[in-house]
């Protein structure tokens, strides 16, 4: 389903005459199979969460290729990776990244209203996604007025109410208490469980990467462990 | 994404500011008002001059003043030339006029007075649209047709205190009253020979009177006399059209031709059709319409100039514009960025932020246009009384300082439409160009 092929990334840093390059991601190759729920861990810094802009197209690579359904996103244009975005991925931050001036229905239905899914069918599947996530009685409250946790499910709601067949999520736990934690994992076992949703979750929570079919280990931009598909 | 989805997006974008949407759209009224305004200026002078042009003329009607021979010089009018101008397509009737050249004396009972004397061809005067008031035309060579006004210069030989009043017309009791038609009328006509002058008197029945001219400051005394009476009164004094002296002897070139040739089209959209071909042809023409070209062709001019003057303001506007939408990007730059993140095109973030930028034009030129009536009516209104109070002068009636015409709010508010537009499309590039993770860390 992801296949991820030789990737390299190198940011560039210093003014124009002063250039520097980084290199973050070196010569990364691993795949992720249709419905399972893959983790990838490593320090602070190791490029972890660069590896999940390229994947979800917010940057492009410097050198490698990626491949989604037989596609190759890496050569995807602007609103190729828009239409990619919409249809096929659903992105989870670890800061939420709710518009705040919406409320929790406001943000989950921008999706469907992105998509031109009208008006009658958008509020149905919003309240279905509300109910879902439990936060139906929030559904007015604006982000401002929920606690993390919620503000974490109104995230997953906006996510996953395309039905995308993958879900990327950047450290989806980081701002949650222990047990809202173990709320949001159980619930990610149950979407994988019921409706066979592909998970590719970034983390450096020991936790949260138990809960992967596997584990991806990077090291320095490099990865040390777990790209092969078991 | 719908572009009724749309529109609701950049409805809420515009509540979130609206003191600042409100300013900008205030300033576009105002850019799009002064537009209107400045060019209806144009606009209502153009109608005042055209409409009392117009109402001055036959609109139909082309004046033939002669032809043009290949030595340059021009020559009067012959039969031959009225049969082509007949023969040309859109032509409805070519009338022609022989003018006597004295003023006879005209004379019944103990009433006389002098007049001009016309030959004219009277079908084509009726083709023309010309009408008798009462009578019928003339049958046989003594009978004639007088212009409406002709019993108001008889006046009583007798008479001899103050005849005229202030206006310079014959006093009522000087009039001749009685019905001049079926009446016979004396015509003297007089020659000059060695200091000698011969009269000859010629009794003509009269049989019709001219319809009123249509506009009321013409005033018709003409007598309408025929052929065979222009014939006798030129063996009279044995000179071309009647002169009474060799001084007003005219060339012999003129034997045979006519004074006054007009063309009437069948509409007025023959009659450039038919100059233009007249011309062509070497004849020289005259017609309101090639005068309406030239009025229309200045004005025309004149409100391209004042479309521009205006639309310096409206571009001065657009700064405002620009600005808003500038500001408006920058403001929303983390929920861009968001959007794109869950999949929002590029392409559509563009058009919420040109559809912003297109309300404030519409709206701003809504009111604008709304503006603009209420000053160009209060212009009407207040602006003849101001000029007359401070330069005591009296002004045309039907003067019309500003107008209005539909094609004048097109233009003013698609001007507007585009400058608005234009000023959005950089802001909206740019919001399309926002790099989502910047956006999403707050770093724009």
């Amino acid at each position: 389903m992801i296949h991820v092929k030789k990737l390299n990334h190198h940011f560039i840093l210093g003014k124009k005459g002063q250039k520097a390059t980084l290199p973050v991601l070196k010569d990364i190759s691993f795949e992720v199979d249709k419905g399972e729920i893959v983790t990838v861990v490593g320090k602070s810094g190791s490029g972890k969460s660069t590896l999940l802009n390229l994947i979800s197209g917010f940057i492009r690579p410097t050198d490698g290729e990626i491949w989604i359904d037989n596609k190759k996103v890496t050569d995807f244009t602007e609103a190729e990776f828009a239409d990619y975005r919409l249809n096929h991925v659903g992105v989870i931050f670890q800061n939420f990244q709710l518009i705040p001036s919406m409320t929790a229905f406001q943000n989950i239905e921008l999706a469907l209203t992105l998509k031109g899914i009208n008006k009658n069918e958008r509020n149905q599947i919003t309240m279905e996604m509300l109910k879902k996530v439990g936060i139906a009685e929030f559904q007015d409250h604006y982000p401002g007025e929920l606690s993390g946790g919620q503000q974490q499910r109104v995230s997953i709601a906006r996510a996953l109410v395309l039905k995308p067949p993958i879900i990327l999520a950047d450290e989806p736990s980081g701002s949650l208490d222990s047990e809202t934690e173990a709320d949001l994992l159980e619930f990610i076992q149950k979407l994988n469980n019921e409706m066979g949703i592909t998970f590719l979750i970034i983390t450096h929570d020991e936790e949260v990467a138990k809960i992967g079919n596997r584990t991806i280990t990077i090291n320095d931009g490099r990865l040390v462990e777990g790209g092969a598909v078991r | 994404m719908k572009l009724k989805d749309q529109f609701q997006f950049v409805r809420q974008n515009i509540k979130k500011n609206k003191i600042r949407t409100f300013m900008t759209i205030l300033a576009t009224a105002m850019g799009c008002a002064f537009l209107i305004v400045l060019a209806s200026v144009g606009y209502g002078l153009q109608q005042s001059i055209v409409n009392e042009t117009l109402e001055d003329q036959v609109v139909t009607k082309i004046d033939i003043h002669g032809y043009e021979e290949e030595n340059g010089n021009y020559r009067s009018l012959t039969m031959e030339d009225i049969e082509y101008l007949e023969s040309v397509e859109g032509v409805n009737a070519v009338t022609r006029r022989i003018q006597l050249r004295q003023f006879p004396v005209y004379s019944i009972d103990n009433f006389q007075t002098e007049a001009q004397t016309v030959v004219a061809h009277f079908p084509s005067e009726i083709e023309s649209g010309l009408e008798l008031s009462d009578g019928r035309l003339p049958q046989s060579p003594d009978e004639i047709v007088l212009g409406y006004h002709f019993s108001n210069s008889l006046m009583e030989e007798s008479a001899e205190e103050e005849l005229y009043d202030d206006q310079g017309e014959l006093k009522e009791e000087y009039r001749y009253k009685d019905e001049l038609i079926g009446k016979t009328i004396d015509m003297t006509v007089k020659k000059l020979e060695d200091n000698e002058e011969e009269i000859q008197t010629t009794p003509l029945k009269v049989v019709g009177i001219l319809k009123e001219p249509a506009r009321e400051w013409m005033q018709d005394r003409n007598v309408y006399i025929s052929q065979g009476i222009l014939s006798e009164v030129e063996a009279f004094t044995g000179m071309i059209r009647g002169a009474a002296s060799a001084e007003e002897e005219l060339d012999k070139s003129y034997k045979d031709s006519f004074d006054v040739v007009n063309v009437y089209a069948t509409s007025l959209e023959e009659v450039k059709a038919i100059s233009d071909k007249l011309d062509k042809a070497n004849y020289a023409t005259y017609s309101v319409v090639s005068e309406m070209e030239q009025i229309n062709m200045l004005f025309t001019i004149a409100k391209a100039g004042l479309i521009l003057v205006g639309t310096i303001a409206i571009l001065i506007a657009s700064i405002g514009i620009y600005n808003t939408m500038t500001m408006a990007v920058t403001e929303r730059a983390p929920d861009i960025g968001i959007m794109k993140a869950i999949g929002a095109n590029p392409k559509t973030i563009k058009q919420i932020f040109l559809l912003e930028s297109s309300y404030i034009g519409i709206i701003g030129a809504i009111i604008g246009t709304a503006a603009a009536y209420l000053i160009s009516f209060l212009v009407n209104l207040g602006l003849p009384l101001i000029i007359e109070m401070v330069f005591k002068e009296e002004l045309p009636d039907g003067l019309q300082f500003s107008a209005i015409p539909g094609t004048l709010i097109l233009i003013s508010v698609g001007i507007c439409l585009i400058v608005t537009i234009l000023s959005g499309m950089r802001p909206a590039k740019r919001a399309t160009q926002i790099d989502v993770l910047k956006a999403m860390r707050r770093e724009i």
